[in-house]
């Protein structure tokens, strides 16, 4: 068999990206291919940036450039109140409410018996060891309301209860069934306002 | 293109490109499906709360030449799983549970043609659960009823070893899947199943399952039959299903002590 050309090559690369298929892998290969020498080099530059220094805060899990992150150090931060949610996007989402002020802790997913996740595979030891060590007064769990969301945060109120912090759960005014990740602004502020103890 | 409507059971969803799901349901009528729900993952979609497992919903899809996958065009619910959210006593494991029946009904559905039985068993456990019947009940329930359709439950109404009766309990053998009576037993291990679990089976083999809240269980009993019935769904499905090893680590994680268990 013949050796891939680079265009091959560069096609096949892009069609492993989730939402990529055959036709776009092939459109944006051609599309770099036209783009001028500068400008295709800034792009790879920004992906090998990206897994060099990006990382995850091994206080919180949230994305970060410094360990611990910006909210694990920030001083302006209330680190008596902690707010749970799935995925690092979901911290963005809450930020864009800027009514939040404290801390985050990101677990990496949701119990998710179908596909195989369980609470070992969350980043559940870290969020109950921070409680444990005090100071904490609150904890908010923001993952989805969904089956999947709502069991997870269930799991946890069992869990950090017992330590004797206030457990609170986001309104769920957010359509039942959905994922955060896709919450508005506006949905997001009213879901945390309206959070209520567990 | 054929549009086609079914009462369907919603056993798992994948995630597809930036916004949409592929979906595989058990029709009533033609077999279980797989179909792909455009943009169900976007803020606004009609299938927003539609798509958990263990639905049971009127779904309507077209079926394209040459392709496996159906385009589902909506999706009815007519009892979900969401239905448990904020009921005074909702846990982690009864949540966990539907998944875990829609792992085994996926598991045993024939993808080509219908089994009107499993997707009746299906549906009636969904209903039992969304009304809240007792989930450990319900769950050795269906998992007997599930092995009981698909004829591979072990007898229950005398020894296959000497055709007596089970009146002192019963025990499976280590490497067998039936049920023998205690005087054929070899002595030591296996699985035993006392008086009282023996006694839930022929309720369950008699009642449907919102009338489970009746039929007694006790802890000790439900073990037993939890155990059984592993290793009788391993043994014909060659493998332990993904739920079963979550709900497990659900149940330690909340009874046992959380972080001085070893990562098995
Ligand atoms: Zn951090
Ligand atoms: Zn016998």
């Amino acid at each position: 068999m013949a050796r891939p050309d680079p265009l091959t090559k560069l096609i096949e690369q892009l069609q492993r990206l989730p939402g990529i298929g055959a036709k776009s892998a092939q459109r944006l290969a051609f599309h770099v291919l036209k783009t001028p020498r500068e400008e295709v080099e800034r792009l790879a530059d920004a992906m090998r940036e990206v897994k060099d220094r990006v990382t995850y805060c091994s206080v919180c899990s949230n994305i970060t450039d410094t360990d611990p992150c910006y909210y694990c150090t920030h001083p302006g931060r209330d680190a008596r109140v902690i707010c749970v949610v799935e995925e690092p996007e979901n911290v963005a989402a809450i930020e864009k409410t800027r009514d939040f002020h404290g801390l985050y802790h990101v677990l990496m997913g949701a119990l998710s018996p179908l596909h195989g996740v369980g609470p070992d595979d969350l980043k559940i030891k870290g969020l109950l060891t921070r409680v444990g060590n005090g100071g904490v007064e609150e904890v908010i769990l923001a993952t989805n309301p969904n089956v999947e969301g709502e069991a997870t945060a269930i799991y946890l109120a069992k869990l950090l209860k017992p330590l004797g912090v206030r457990v609170t759960r986001i309104a769920m005014g957010v359509p039942v069934g959905s994922d955060l990740e896709y919450a508005d602004e506006f949905t997001m502020h009213k879901a945390m306002e309206g959070r209520r103890e567990v | 293109m054929p549009v086609y409507t079914s009462d369907a059971l919603i056993l798992r969803t994948y995630k597809l490109g930036e916004a949409d799901r592929i979906v595989v349901f058990l029709t009533r009528d033609r077999g279980k499906k797989r179909g792909v729900a455009k943009g169900a993952r976007r803020a606004r979609s009609r299938f927003i709360g539609t798509l958990e497992p263990l639905t049971r919903a009127g779904v309507a899809y077209y079926e394209r030449e040459l392709r496996d996958l159906v385009r589902i065009n909506y999706v009815e619910p007519q009892s979900s799983p969401l239905a448990a959210i904020g009921r005074v006593h909702s846990d982690a494991a009864a949540l966990g549970h539907s998944a875990y029946f829609a792992e085994l009904i996926d598991e045993w559905a024939p993808e080509a043609h219908a089994d009107e039985r499993l997707y009746r068993l299906g549906a009636s456990v969904i209903d039992a659960l969304a009304g809240g019947a007792p989930v450990p009940r319900l769950a050795r329930y269906f998992e007997f009823w599930l092995l009981r359709l698909q004829g591979v439950y072990p007898q229950l109404s005398s020894c296959p070893g000497c055709g007596g009766a089970f009146d002192g309990g019963a025990v499976m053998p280590p490497r067998d899947s039936h049920y023998l009576c205690r005087r054929c037993v070899p002595a030591g291990g296996g699985t035993t199943l006392s008086i009282d679990a023996l006694r839930f089976l022929r309720s369950a083999a008699a009642s449907a399952p919102e009338a489970l809240e009746s039929v007694s269980l006790d802890a000790a009993a439900g073990r037993e039959l939890e155990t059984a019935h592993r290793r009788l769904i391993q043994v014909h499905l060659e493998k332990e299903l993904k739920s079963a090893r979550v709900l497990r680590e659900i149940n330690h994680g909340l009874h046992g002590s959380y972080g001085s268990h070893g990562s098995a």
